[in-house]
């Protein structure tokens, strides 16, 4: 009964915003009808937050007769997990995308106070995006769906990989900033509806596409850390078809960032900012499309169902479509104001945008083309590492140094090099030592990390010469930038330490018995095997020494689940600030021994820890009074 | 050079936008099919509702090998389609997986039973030769020979797409 009335919130609320859009969009704008639409959209966004939390409610309370419910929680999960199981699988993530989508354009709704026009039509836009996800949602995926008349008892389970915490934040965070580029995405949409170019819309959105820009770079960085440590892939980043859909929207965006704060500041590369806009959510749709429709198998697919997939796929192209064919109609209204100097700000920018475009359409390339080999020669193919090794490092390094001269260039003035020759050349000689160093005290030769390593190193020195000046000659330094491009340098060299220093080996080990692996001793004290209320696991024992004599114990362990007969990988880890030990334990052999993986990880927390910290420069741009 | 732009612009999402079409209503892109040929594993295994003991040769030539058990939902949902399999008069073979007999027996009596037969594998050994990885999993074997392997829910869409196709052209049943 009580999911009829969520279900019906539901359905009112697509009806709202369906009014909402085609007021909007097909009525003269007048004070009156901006205020209706106003008032429509938020109670539409009213019914639906209410619908929601009657759904949450019901996996509380474990409603089981909800088949979602009944089939992705179970009554002996903690709270916390039976919130998280509503995304935990395609119908119910699906309603919290739409959520979200609709929260964003409730708070601008209600922030935004003048600029009624472009107000109402962005309004407009948001609302039609979301009819289309919320008929996609009730038609194709409805998680309001019932078993009547005997609902089963506990429930089946949630997937025991999703029973995390890291996990159950992973996806709201990573959603809330896809969806999040609905707000730059429609503004720009009604700006070119609306056709006058003397609309600022892009000081507008500033701010919205840095928090949606953080909640992805968050979401992003949880992700990798939840690989790491609880699918115990062991590494970071493994190219695999949804991390790089994830990525993709991030260089978008981090791209459209720049290029609107140089349309801000002064009206140049506006095509470019308008094209970038409409790109970031259409990647974030592409993204949701990839995982939703099932064309691709990995850890991330949902239920897979074609239909599901032809609905999604028409609704986005004709987003996409007809966004495209807007922007094209009316590419002669963004008139940029002046011609770019060479060597200022924002020639630099321009090359960045270059850069980025280029990546986004190798990580696109890496994406589809394996899926075309398949269809057209049936045979599967895989693009990995190499492939996106071999484009992204010397597109990174080449950024890099572009944007190590960029720090000096100033906005429509052409960069005075015999000025700043001092910081320079200062950082650059540093750099070269550093590497020097690094090469003779780790015994490598491999130019494509040393040459990684020196670009991250002066973009790091810059820095630090930067925020001296700033400290003690009161040099004036835009803290974000500064922020956010050591955070990248130091990214750069913490991935290339650990791709120089990690290394891994399988070995077979009995118990009771020594094994060496580079400096360490591995003692196989025990294994064990425990029954738990809902898996049965074996869990070893291995004590460690290393050459300093420090000893510690560390326990990987192998899960099966009751409930879906899985196995999951328990990893330990044993952390330190510079490296991670990291174990996995494996299957036993004839012999009695059993396979254990051991890896050394170097500077991989460094790698989020970078990540997080162009985040939380977003976040100081976020809570600034100033404008950039 | 605005025109090339122009039409780049379009034509690249566009051409995007064609090629997942083209990879969609493609039959092959159910990703839970799987139409590798391999022969039947050798096993030993106890029925679930009698006390015979059955092996890889008292099984038919040709059937349809169904993976479920009783604390499978999806298994739930996807009943009712075998058991209209059944009344059809195709030989439907149960591989009961991980379960106990008592909830797997009663399950059977609560709901019907589609399956000639149900091979018991409360260790999982049979389904772990076949490469099981959860319920419900739905094999079509013809000739002793596993010829289509389908993870997931069977319902009419995948079986006249993923199944029927192979068993048409091989007219059996």
């Amino acid at each position: 009964m009580i999911v009829e009335v969520s279900h019906f919130l539901s359905l009112l609320a697509t009806g709202l915003f369906f009014l909402v859009g085609s007021f909007a969009l097909l009525t003269k704008p007048s004070a009156y009808i901006s205020n209706l639409i106003t008032r429509t959209y938020s109670h539409g966004f009213l019914f639906l937050i209410a619908s929601f939390s009657i759904y949450v409610w019901l996996a509380i309370t474990d409603n089981f007769s909800v088949q979602y419910i009944a089939s992705h929680s179970n009554s002996q999960l903690p709270t916390f997990y039976k919130i998280s199981s509503i995304w935990s699988a395609h119908e119910g993530s699906m309603f919290l995308w739409i959520v979200f989508l609709s929260l964003w354009g409730f708070i601008f709704n209600i922030t935004i106070k003048n600029e009624q026009i472009l107000k109402s039509n962005t309004i407009g836009i948001i609302s039609l995006i979301l009819v289309g996800f919320l008929l996609f949602l009730l038609i194709t995926s409805n998680p309001f769906q019932t078993i009547l008349p005997i609902a089963p008892l506990n429930g089946a389970d949630i997937n025991p990989v999703l029973q995390d915490p890291a996990l159950a934040i992973h996806p709201p965070t990573l959603y809330l900033g896809y969806v999040g580029f609905v707000i730059p995405f429609a503004c720009a949409l009604s700006f070119l509806i609306n056709g006058d170019p003397g609309i600022k819309w892009e000081s507008l959105i500033q701010k919205w596409s840095v928090a949606a820009w953080i909640f992805l770079t968050i979401g992003i960085t949880l992700g990798s850390w939840w690989a790491y440590y609880e699918l115990g892939w062991g590494g970071y980043w493994f190219w695999d078809p949804v991390e790089n859909v994830a990525l993709m929207p991030w260089l978008a965006a981090t791209a459209f960032i720049h290029s609107l704060s140089v349309s801000i500041k002064s009206s140049n590369l506006r095509i470019w900012t308008i094209l970038l806009s409409i790109s970031v959510f259409s990647l974030s749709l592409f993204g949701a499309f990839i995982v939703r429709s099932g064309i691709i198998d990995s850890v991330h697919s949902f239920a897979n169902d074609p239909e599901r997939g032809l609905y999604l796929l028409a609704f986005i192209g004709i987003i996409i479509v007809s966004s495209m064919s807007l922007f094209v109609a009316k590419l002669s209204i963004i008139k940029p104001s002046k011609t770019i100097k060479r060597f200022s700000k924002e020639s630099f920018i321009s090359i960045n945008n270059i850069f980025f475009g280029a990546l986004i359409f190798s990580v696109m390339l890496g994406v589809t083309y394996p899926l075309i080999y398949e269809f057209l020669f049936d045979q599967k193919i895989s693009v990995g590492a190499p492939f996106y090794n071999a484009i992204f490092i010397p597109m990174v390094i080449l950024a890099c140094i572009f944007m190590f001269f960029s720090i000096d260039s100033k906005w429509s003035r052409s960069l005075n090099f015999h000025f700043f020759i001092a910081p320079i050349s200062l950082s650059v000689i540093s750099s070269i030592i550093t590497t020097l160093l690094i090469s003779y005290i780790f015994d490598t030769s491999n130019l494509a990390i040393l040459i990684s390593l020196f670009a991250g190193f002066i973009v790091v020195y810059r820095y630090v010469i930067e925020i001296m000046n700033s400290f003690f000659m009161k040099k004036y330094l835009n803290p974000f930038s500064a922020i956010a491009h050591f955070a990248l340098g130091l990214l750069i060299i913490s991935i290339s330490f650990n791709s120089l220093l990690s290394s891994e080996r399988a070995l077979n080990i009995k118990i009771n018995e020594f094994e060496e692996y580079k400096d360490l001793k591995i003692f196989f004290k025990d294994i064990k095997v425990l029954k738990n209320s809902n898996h049965d696991s074996i869990e070893a024992t291995f004590v460690l020494e290393n050459q300093k004599g420090r000893t510690f114990d560390l326990s990987p362990e192998k899960r099966r689940y009751f409930t879906r007969g899985q196995i999951t990988t328990e990893t330990a880890i044993f952390i330190m600030p510079l490296k991670d030990i990291y174990m996995t334990i494996g299957d036993q052999l004839d012999d009695g021994s059993w396979i254990v993986n051991i890896q050394i990880n170097y500077l991989i927390r460094w790698i989020w820890f970078s990540a997080g910290l162009m985040a939380f420069a977003g976040m100081v741009l976020m809570f600034s009074k100033r404008n950039i | 050079m605005k025109i090339v732009f122009k039409f780049i612009v379009l034509i690249l999402p566009l051409s995007l936008i064609f090629t997942f079409y083209f990879l969609l209503t493609n039959n092959e892109s159910y990703p839970g099919a799987d139409y590798d040929v391999f022969d039947i594993p050798k096993f030993e295994l106890g029925s679930l509702n009698n006390d015979k003991t059955l092996n890889e040769s008292s099984l038919d030539k040709d059937f349809i090998l169904n993976v479920w058990a009783s604390w499978c939902i999806t298994c739930r949902v996807e009943h009712p389609y075998l058991m209209s399999l059944s009344k059809k008069g195709i030989p439907v073979v149960g591989l009961n997986y991980k379960d106990e007999k008592e909830d797997g027996l009663e399950w059977i009596e609560r709901y019907g039973n589609p399956y000639k037969t149900i091979l018991y594998d409360y260790k999982g050994t049979l389904a772990m030769d076949l490469g099981v990885t959860g319920a419900p999993e739905t094999f079509l074997i013809i000739d002793g020979k596993i010829v289509v392997r389908y993870q997931g829910e069977v319902n009419e869409l995948i079986w006249n797409d993923v199944f029927l196709p192979v068993i048409e052209s091989k007219d059996i049943f």
